[in-house]
C-alpha cells in the first residue's frame, strides 16, 4: 500500500483506482538474479494477491531444462521463484502473452500489467487500461487490488500525440518492423496509425516491436482499435513510415550472417502460430533447428504441431521466451522475425540477429 | 544550511554524502552484495554505499533495481538515506521495501562527496551542516534568441574574470524579482524589461558557501548595455555557446531552467 500511495504522489494522481487484474514481470532468474529471488522469497512469507494475476516467463522450461543444458543451480533457483510466486496465489502462467491464454479485460477496465507488449495490446487492442508497470509496482497492485489513478488510467492520458502515416501495404513482419520504426521517432509518446488494416496477431507484434524501440504505453490504428475513433488528432505532429523505411530497420537491426537457430517468440506465439509453423516446418525441413516459444497451455493443447515441429530437429519451449531464457550458450547468431527480439537479443543475450520474414527464414534455411 | 525537499520514506539518516552527478541504475551501477559502486560515470566508483546519503538526480534502468535496494539494505551494505532531484518507481519503490530514508525535489548539483549530511525525511530537508546559504538572483536578459552575459571584473569579491548572468546577492526579506530588476539597471544601465520566467533553485557550491540562485528571464528591447564597475566585458550569445566561456558554477543549469 505504500509503495502505490507513494508512486501516486509522484504521478501527481488523485486517487488509487480498483483493478480487476494483474499481471507481474520479474521472474526470469536471468533477469532479476539473487536480489529478486531473495526479495520474492521474503515476500511471500505473507503476501498474497486479492485479484487474479499472472506471471511473466521464467529463465527456462520448468520440464525441459536438463536437455537445454542450463546449469543445475540456475533451474533451482528458477524453481524457488516460481514457487515463491505461486505461494503469494500467482498463477503460475510464466507468459507475456496473459491475453492469448484467457486474461482478456474488457473495453474501460482498470487493470495493473507489467511487462510491455501486454500493456501494449491491453490499451490498445482491448480497450483496457493500464500504465507501464515495473514487476515491483504491479506486484504491489496486485496485492492491494488498486492501482494509482493517472497516465494511461485516463481519457487525456489515451489521446494521441503523434500521427503515424504507414504508406505500405504491410504483412508478415512489416507490422514488426512498422512498430520498430514508429517506437524510435515516437519516443515515449503514444503512435495514431493510419493506411493500413491488421489483424488482432498482427497487432501483437507490432506493440512489442514498438514498446520495445520507444516507451509507448498504448496506440491506435484508424478504423481498427476500439478508441481511435473517439480520439483527438487534429493539429497533431504527422510523420510517415514508407517501404524503404521498413528495408531499413530490417537491415539495421540484423548483424549475423549466418544463423545457429531460428526463434520464434518475443512474445510467445499463440496456438494458431504454432501450428502454422508446424505445418511449414513439414512442408520445408529447414537444416538447422526451429525453437518455438509458447506458454505451457498452449504447448500442452497442441501436441500434434509439437511432434511435428521436434521431428524435425526442433523445440517447443513452455514457461520461458526468447531473450529471457540462457540462449547465448548454445547459439552465437538467432534468426527471428520478432522485432522485439531483434531489438532485445544482442543486450541482453549478447546475441548476433538476423531479422528477416519467417517464409524467407525457412526457404533460406530449407 | 537547511534544504526544504519533499517527503518520500520517512526517518532520519546522517551520514557522508556520496554524490553523482548522473541518473543511477541500481542493477549494475552498483555490486548487490557489497554496496560498491561500480558505475564510473558517476565520479564515485569503488566509494561504499554503507553509511553514506546517496545523492543523485534519479533512478534509471530496469525496475529490479527496487530489488536490489532491498537486497543491500537487508545485507547491511545499503545507504543510510537517499536523495533525489526527482524521485522516479524504481529507486522510491526500493527505498520503501528497505525503509530507507528519502526525500527528492532539491537541486542535488550543489552536494559534494563527503558532505555531512543530516536527511529528515519526517520533515522533509536536508541539512548540510558546514555550509552556508548565500541566496542570490540571477538573471538571464535575452535579445532576439541571444542572451547576455558579462565578465566579472577585478573589484568583485567573487569569480573575477568568470563569466557570468547579470546578478546580486538577496538581503534580509527583499523580493528576488525586484532585486533582479534592480541588479540589471545597475549593471547594464537596461530599461523596459519583460519579465519571462522564474526558475528553480539552482545551487551552486564554492567551497563552505551554497549559492541558492533563483533564476529569472526577461526579455530586453535593445542591445546597448553599459556595464558598471563590477563587470569588464559584455557579450550577446547563443545558449548553446556558453560551454566555450569560462563561467560561474552551473551558469548552464540556471539558463536551462528558465530558458527549457
Amino acid at each position: 500500500m505504500r509503495i502505490l500511495l507513494a508512486l501516486g504522489e509522484l504521478s501527481e494522481a488523485e486517487r488509487l483506482v480498483p483493478i480487476t487484474s494483474a499481471h507481474v514481470s520479474g521472474a526470469s532468474y536471468k533477469m532479476i538474479g539473487d536480489p529478486g529471488l531473495e526479495f520474492l522469497e521474503d515476500f511471500a512469507r505473507d503476501a498474497r494477491v486479492v485479484v487474479p494475476t499472472t506471471v511473466n516467463p521464467l529463465g527456462t522450461d520448468l520440464t525441459q531444462w536438463e536437455e537445454l543444458g542450463i546449469p543445475p543451480e540456475f533451474a533451482e533457483k528458477q524453481g524457488r521463484i516460481a514457487h515463491a510466486y505461486e505461494t503469494m496465489g500467482v498463477r503460475p502462467s510464466f507468459s507475456c502473452t496473459p491475453y492469448l491464454i484467457g486474461v482478456r479485460p474488457s473495453f474501460g477496465e482498470h487493470v495493473a500489467w507489467a511487462e510491455s507488449n501486454a500493456v501494449c495490446f491491453a490499451n490498445s487492442v482491448l480497450g483496457a487500461r493500464t500504465n507501464r508497470e515495473g514487476g515491483p509496482s504491479a506486484l504491489a497492485a496486485a496485492i492491494v487490488g488498486a492501482t494509482p489513478e493517472y497516465g494511461l488510467h485516463t481519457d487525456e492520458g489515451r489521446e494521441p500525440t503523434t500521427i503515424v502515416h504507414v504508406r505500405t501495404s504491410p504483412r508478415g513482419i512489416d507490422f514488426s518492423l512498422i512498430g520498430l520504426v514508429a517506437g524510435e521517432r515516437v519516443g515515449a509518446g503514444l503512435p495514431f496509425f493510419d493506411g493500413f488494416q491488421a489483424s488482432e496477431e498482427d497487432l501483437k507484434w507490432l506493440g512489442a516491436a514498438l514498446a520495445s524501440s520507444g516507451g509507448c504505453g498504448m496506440f491506435h490504428l484508424d478504423r481498427v482499435t476500439p478508441e481511435a475513433r473517439r480520439t483527438r488528432t487534429k493539429g497533431l505532429r504527422s510523420i510517415t513510415i514508407n517501404r524503404h523505411d521498413l528495408v531499413a530497420a530490417k537491415r539495421s537491426f540484423t548483424d549475423g550472417s549466418e544463423a545457429d537457430v531460428i526463434a520464434l517468440g518475443s512474445p510467445q506465439l499463440s496456438g494458431d502460430e504454432v501450428r502454422v509453423i508446424a505445418q511449414r516446418v513439414d512442408r520445408t525441413p529447414p537444416r538447422i533447428p526451429v525453437w518455438v516459444f509458447t506458454s505451457r497451455i498452449v504447448r500442452d493443447a497442441n501436441s500434434e504441431a509439437v511432434a511435428i515441429i521436434e521431428r524435425h530437429g526442433g523445440r517447443v519451449l513452455a514457461d520461458t521466451c526468447l531473450e529471457v531464457t540462457l540462449l547465448e550458450h548454445r547459439f552465437g547468431t538467432v534468426a527471428t522475425p520478432s522485432g522485439k527480439g531483434a531489438y532485445y537479443l544482442p543486450s541482453l543475450c549478447k546475441q548476433k540477429v538476423i531479422l528477416d520474414d519467417i517464409d524467407r527464414l525457412l526457404e533460406r534455411y530449407a | 544550511m537547511k534544504i526544504r525537499a519533499r517527503r518520500i520514506v520517512a526517518g532520519r539518516a546522517e551520514g557522508r554524502a556520496l554524490a553523482s552527478a548522473v541518473p543511477f541504475s541500481f542493477v549494475g551501477g552498483a555490486d548487490p552484495v557489497t554496496g560498491t559502486i561500480l558505475d564510473p560515470t558517476t565520479g564515485a566508483a569503488d566509494e561504499r554505499l554503507a553509511g553514506r546519503v546517496f545523492v543523485f538526480p534519479h533512478g534509471k534502468g530496469s525496475t529490479v533495481g527496487s530489488y536490489v535496494i532491498y537486497g543491500l539494505a537487508k545485507r547491511g551494505v545499503g545507504p543510510a538515506g537517499i536523495v533525489n532531484a526527482s524521485a522516479d518507481g524504481i529507486v522510491a519503490v526500493g527505498a520503501i521495501l528497505a525503509g530507507i530514508p528519502m526525500v527528492d525535489r532539491i537541486d542535488t548539483g550543489g552536494v559534494r562527496t563527503g558532505d555531512p549530511l543530516i536527511l529528515d525525511g519526517d520533515r522533509g530537508t536536508v541539512e548540510i551542516p558546514g555550509v552556508r546559504a548565500t541566496p542570490v538572483v540571477s538573471v538571464i536578459l535575452r535579445n532576439r534568441g541571444r542572451i547576455l552575459i558579462v565578465r566579472r571584473s577585478q573589484a568583485v569579491g567573487s569569480f573575477r574574470g568568470h563569466w557570468s548572468a547579470i546578478s546580486g546577492h538577496l538581503e534580509g526579506r527583499e523580493d528576488p524579482k525586484s532585486r533582479a530588476i534592480q541588479e540589471v539597471r545597475e549593471e547594464t544601465g537596461l530599461r523596459g524589461l519583460a519579465f519571462r520566467a522564474a526558475g528553480s533553485f539552482v545551487h551552486a557550491r564554492n567551497d563552505s558557501t551554497m549559492y541558492v540562485v533563483h533564476p529569472f528571464l526577461f526579455d530586453v528591447a535593445s542591445r546597448r548595455v553599459r556595464l558598471d564597475w563590477e563587470n569588464d566585458e559584455y557579450r550577446w550569445v547563443r545558449p548553446e555557446e556558453l560551454d566555450r566561456f569560462k563561467t560561474v558554477p552551473r551558469l548552464n543549469d540556471v539558463v536551462a531552467t528558465v530558458l527549457r
